[in-house]
């Protein structure tokens, strides 16, 4: 039986979730900007390599600087998180750890995956030396824009939560 | 004319002479054997030798019931219900549901004949005014007033996940599972950003279409309905929601108690299948008149 699980994608504004989110679903990218307004739900199902096939349903949650004010309604019941940075603005990571302790706070004991998003703005040796400089840990480093490792983020999840069903 | 007696005739003949009381108990014996062998192997005979015994044995423990496994009943309901709180709140939310409901239909429609006494003769009247100035003809107009509503989909939802359990629908639509989220985000919103923690959005309406949101403790069923869709409606569909929703709690519980294990038993539920909870919303919703 596939199992159906519940992913909410959170950021601060413009880090490129919707992006992230339409590359892994739909293979495409666009340049223009639209803000996300409350949330926007998407769906994809993956076949992971043991088989078995879940169905990600994907929740955009609108990008705020301040995760205390994100909608508990929204939150409930999630299995699974992706926190998304822009490593081309360090405002968006400078303050990652107090912001995963409030995702944690807010959803506690699910996985969570942390991603530097937009990595084809940044040259990859000044990306490293950069996050390296904030004490910046991550799981993946992606591009939107090119899709390089995206598809590899939602695996990861997706796989994690299978074995967590 | 000599009779010659072969040693085991000569050895009954001295056994007669010299026993013949155990003779006659040994015939007795057997006798008595052979209608008990009778007794026990014809049925009838046997009930209406034991059905007695059994019955007065039966009713005394019938009596001594409370006495006896009362305690252990209540002692295993009350642990039960304990561990499985949310399960036992939800099955008896539709039945609690239907008296409140029952109750609250009866006040309504005393008011609403009352109100329609008063309201009658002008509703005639604005009919009859609205046909005689080139709108549509009297009985266009109560036609539309009477077309009843459809269903057109109904949704079980995950009430927190918003994840879909189970659908039915005539029409097709996008992917159900897409707007089970959405119909979560929208209901989660509208009653976190009114702080009315215990009201729930009940109706989402657009143009001829109308979204009925039945929350329970776990789940919430949505049905999409089309065409006019009043109290009446309402009430009938309620009923039909409860019920559906009474019979899928009944799975639910005896997923849940068959399994000892609270741990498990939360994994179980899950385990019903979507096949079975569609046919049960097919079969509650497919050909319902509301």
């Amino acid at each position: 039986m596939q199992k159906s699980k519940k992913v909410v994608i959170l950021g601060h504004f413009g880090v490129g979730k919707t992006s992230l989110i339409r590359r892994f679903v739909t293979d495409q990218f666009s340049d223009k900007y639209k803000v996300t307004i409350g949330v926007h739900i998407t769906k994809k199902v993956v076949t992971l390599p043991t088989d078995d096939t879940i169905s990600l349903i994907l929740w955009d949650l609108e990008g705020t600087d301040a995760l205390e004010e994100i909608r508990d309604a929204y939150l409930l019941g999630t299995h699974g998180i992706v926190f998304v940075f822009d490593v081309s603005r360090p405002s968006t990571f400078q303050h990652l750890n107090s912001d995963l302790k409030i995702v944690a706070k807010k959803v506690p004991e699910r996985p969570l995956l942390v991603v530097g998003n937009k990595k084809d703005l940044v040259p990859e040796e000044e990306l490293t030396q950069l996050l390296e400089n904030h004490q910046i840990s991550y799981n993946y480093l992606t591009s939107a824009k090119t899709g390089d490792t995206v598809e590899d983020v939602f695996m990861e999840l997706a796989t994690l939560l299978n074995s967590d069903a | 004319m000599e009779t010659k007696l072969d040693e085991k005739d000569k050895l009954e003949l001295l056994k007669d002479i010299l026993f013949p009381d155990d003779r006659e108990a040994v015939q007795d014996i057997s006798k008595r054997i052979q209608l008990l062998e009778h007794l026990v192997n014809d049925q009838k005979l046997l009930a209406a030798k034991v059905d007695p015994l059994v019955d007065d044995k039966l009713n005394t423990f019938t009596k001594n019931i409370p006495n006896t496994l009362g305690p252990t009943i209540t002692a295993t309901l009350k642990k039960e219900i304990k561990n499985h709180k949310d399960d036992v709140v939800d099955a008896l939310y539709p039945v609690l549901g239907k008296m409140v409901k029952k109750y609250v239909a009866q006040e309504i429609k005393i008011l609403s004949d009352k109100i329609d006494n008063q309201l009658g003769f002008i509703k005639r009247f604005k009919r009859k005014m609205r046909s005689w100035f080139g709108g549509p003809t009297e009985e266009q107009l109560l036609m539309r007033e009477l077309a009843s509503a459809t269903i057109e989909q109904v949704l079980l939802i995950e009430r927190d996940t918003g994840i879909l359990k189970a659908s039915y629908s005539v029409t097709n639509t996008i992917d159900e599972e897409m707007i089970s989220g959405m119909l979560t985000a929208i209901k989660g919103f509208v009653e976190d950003a009114f702080h009315q923690k215990n009201q729930k959005l009940e109706q989402i309406q657009y143009e001829l279409y109308n979204i009925h949101l039945q929350s329970f403790v776990t789940h919430y069923v949505a049905v999409v309905i089309s065409g006019n869709y009043h109290l009446k409606s309402k009430n009938k569909l309620q009923d039909i929601i409860f019920n559906f929703y009474y019979n899928f709690m009944a799975l639910n519980l005896d997923l849940v108690f068959k399994s000892k294990d609270p741990e498990k038993a939360g994994k179980e539920v899950r385990t019903i299948e979507k096949e079975l909870l569609e046919k049960e919303l097919a079969a509650s919703f497919g050909n319902a008149k509301i």
